[in-house]
């Protein structure tokens, strides 16, 4: 009788082991990344809108490593910004702000791990969900650029204790026009900017999550490399708030020409001397 | 001898299966495989207008909604308008989100991502849409956040015993508007107390066919409205997901409550016939 029970036993062992292969995603096998994140905040001089490289003040402190054409560039912008106007920073307007931009986090970010794609959900102005395919994949022969780009990334087990602990991610086909932060630092018009992370938890404080962030691109000397930081936040059931940004929106593009919205609902200019727009195709009295 | 050898391997292996157990979080065999990419499936309809929300029925009048007469009325001004070239109680020509339930129309694919605690629905239509649906067993917050997407609750249901779920049901309150159930501008009530039921299931006999039953309750019907939609999975092994982005191209201008069109060169253009130019008050009358 005992060895039946324990033929039993065996059997009975065998059979959860099979259900364990047949389990497609052992989620214990990577790091836990649930829940909202949300920029870390570091005191830096000037303060600012959240600048890409998160230890210096924004715009000309940022010290971008910029080629002497798109320092003018930038310099133009600044000095558009004095004005009234945008420059080139596209948020304005509503449209994404892209990679990589899009990790400085001005809203709260969900990270959603499945064994072929790892999703970051960042919802604002638009909600970007940017797919980071781990499946294996090769980089398709034709890609249509978007604003978040195509990227590939790859689970990495650094210290060998069979759970995967760092997410290395290359990402391409980016379009614009983006910039790097709301001062409008600008990419090269060639649209090849490449942006690799290394993205891990801190080992001492796990809901402390790392950005080292390297962008390539035409319009600077030398890779950029940044590191963000993010913060754990929110709660077992975090409140996650839709950023939809043509809603109150008050800046109205007609042309190459921004204008605001007055309480009202009228036309006002945003620049000082600003002409109204050309009504040619209306009746005129 | 035996009796202690039993007893051990009896230990291993009961410690083997609580190893198994723990390592296991998420058994992806009990839920239905809903990945890649979904697309609206075209009802045979000729003519059938954009996206409409009965995909059985054409756009417009033709979908019978069952409207109170104060939102028959709205519905007639917005066909009215719209035939003018205005854009009726159609939200998204401004580039606001389409919102519950319209946006599972689905005008553009739609990804599903099934999680023990959420199951995702991403649809990249004017904004990069992400319901969220709750299967944790959570209760409604007592504050919740209002969207045009709304907050969902879920519970996934295995209707035929076999150990697998094979139905999502999801309850879907909390929402903020203007949203209109299609393109033809069959608006919500503007108190946004619409709950939204659906029941999410595979087609036994085809997998790559998705039933979407959905039933909406709001104050601007006389009764629940209930469809019967459908998605086809797109069999792409590597689907390609484009953005949309509509401020991006778009034509249509809207100043106050008055909407004009971009002309090619870029300036402003009346949307209807007499329409006249917006307000130019707060500009110098000597730089006009």
């Amino acid at each position: 009788m005992l060895g039946k029970s324990l033929l039993g036993a065996i059997a009975v062992t065998a059979a959860l082991w099979m259900a364990a292969d047949a389990a497609a995603a052992d989620d214990s096998k990577y790091p836990n990344l649930k829940g909202q994140w949300v920029r870390a905040r570091i005191p830096v001089p000037g303060g600012g809108q959240a600048p890409f490289d998160p230890t210096k003040p924004v715009g000309r402190g940022q010290q971008a490593p910029l080629t002497p054409e798109y320092q003018k560039i930038f310099e133009a912008n600044l000095a558009e910004q004095a004005t009234g106007g945008q420059g080139n920073w596209q948020g304005g307007r509503c449209l994404p702000v892209g990679m990589p931009g899009v990790m400085n986090l001005y809203r709260a970010m969900e990270i959603v791990v499945t064994p072929e794609t790892t999703y970051f959900l960042i919802d604002h102005i638009r909600g970007s969900s940017r797919r980071i395919y781990t499946d294996g994949r090769d980089w398709p022969k034709l890609i249509e650029p978007g604003f978040d780009g195509y990227s590939i990334g790859k689970w990495i087990d650094e210290d060998g204790d069979g759970k995967y602990d760092v997410l290395e991610i290359e990402t391409r086909a980016l379009r614009l026009p983006r910039a790097y932060d709301p001062s409008g630092l600008p990419f090269h018009a060639d649209g090849k900017t490449v942006v690799k992370e290394r993205m891990y938890l801190d080992k001492t404080k796990p809901d402390t999550l790392y950005n080292e962030m390297t962008v390539i691109d035409n319009a600077l000397t030398r890779p950029w490399s940044v590191k963000k930081t993010y913060s754990r936040e929110g709660g077992a059931q975090p409140t996650w708030i839709e950023d939809v940004c043509a809603e109150g929106q008050a800046l109205i593009t007609v042309g190459k020409e921004e204008y605001f919205l007055s309480g009202d609902g009228y036309l006002m200019p945003s620049k000082k001397d600003q002409g109204p727009p050309n009504l040619k195709y209306f009746r005129q009295p | 001898m035996r009796t202690r050898s039993s007893i051990a391997a009896i230990a291993l292996m009961a410690a083997l299966s609580m190893t198994i157990g723990a390592a296991v979080a998420f058994d992806d065999a009990k839920y239905p495989d809903l990945r890649g990419q979904w697309l609206r499936a075209r009802a045979p309809l000729p003519n059938p207008g954009q996206g409409p929300f009965d995909p059985t029925k054409r756009g417009g009048r033709a979908q019978e909604a069952p409207l109170t007469p104060e939102y028959q009325k709205l519905f007639e001004a917005s066909l009215a308008d719209q035939a003018a070239g205005g854009q009726g109680g159609w939200q998204g020509g401004y580039c606001l989100p389409v919102g519950m339930p319209g946006m599972m129309t689905i005008f553009r694919p739609m990804e599903i991502i099934v999680l023990p605690e959420t199951t995702y629905i991403r649809i990249d239509h004017i904004r990069d849409s992400n319901r969220r649906i709750y299967t944790d067993g959570r209760d409604w917050p007592k504050e919740p956040p209002l969207g045009y997407d709304g907050y969902s609750i879920g519970k996934w249901i295995d209707t035929d015993g076999d150990g697998k779920f094979d139905v999502l049901e999801v309850e879907t309150r909390h929402f903020k508007g203007p949203r209109a159930f299609e393109p033809s501008g069959i608006s919500l009530h503007e108190d946004n107390e619409t709950v939204v039921k659906e029941r999410i299931y595979l087609d036994k006999a085809d997998r790559n066919l998705l039933h979407n039953e959905m039933t909406v309750i709001d104050n601007a019907l006389t009764r629940p409205w209930t469809v019967h939609k459908k998605y086809s999975r797109d069999k792409a092994e590597f689907p390609v997901w484009p953005e949309d982005i509509c401020p991006e191209g778009n034509g249509i201008v809207r100043i106050g409550v008055e909407n004009y069109f971009l002309s090619g060169e870029g300036h402003l253009m009346p949307t209807r016939k007499g329409q006249e130019p917006p307000d130019l008050r707060y500009f110098k009358p000597a730089q006009k």
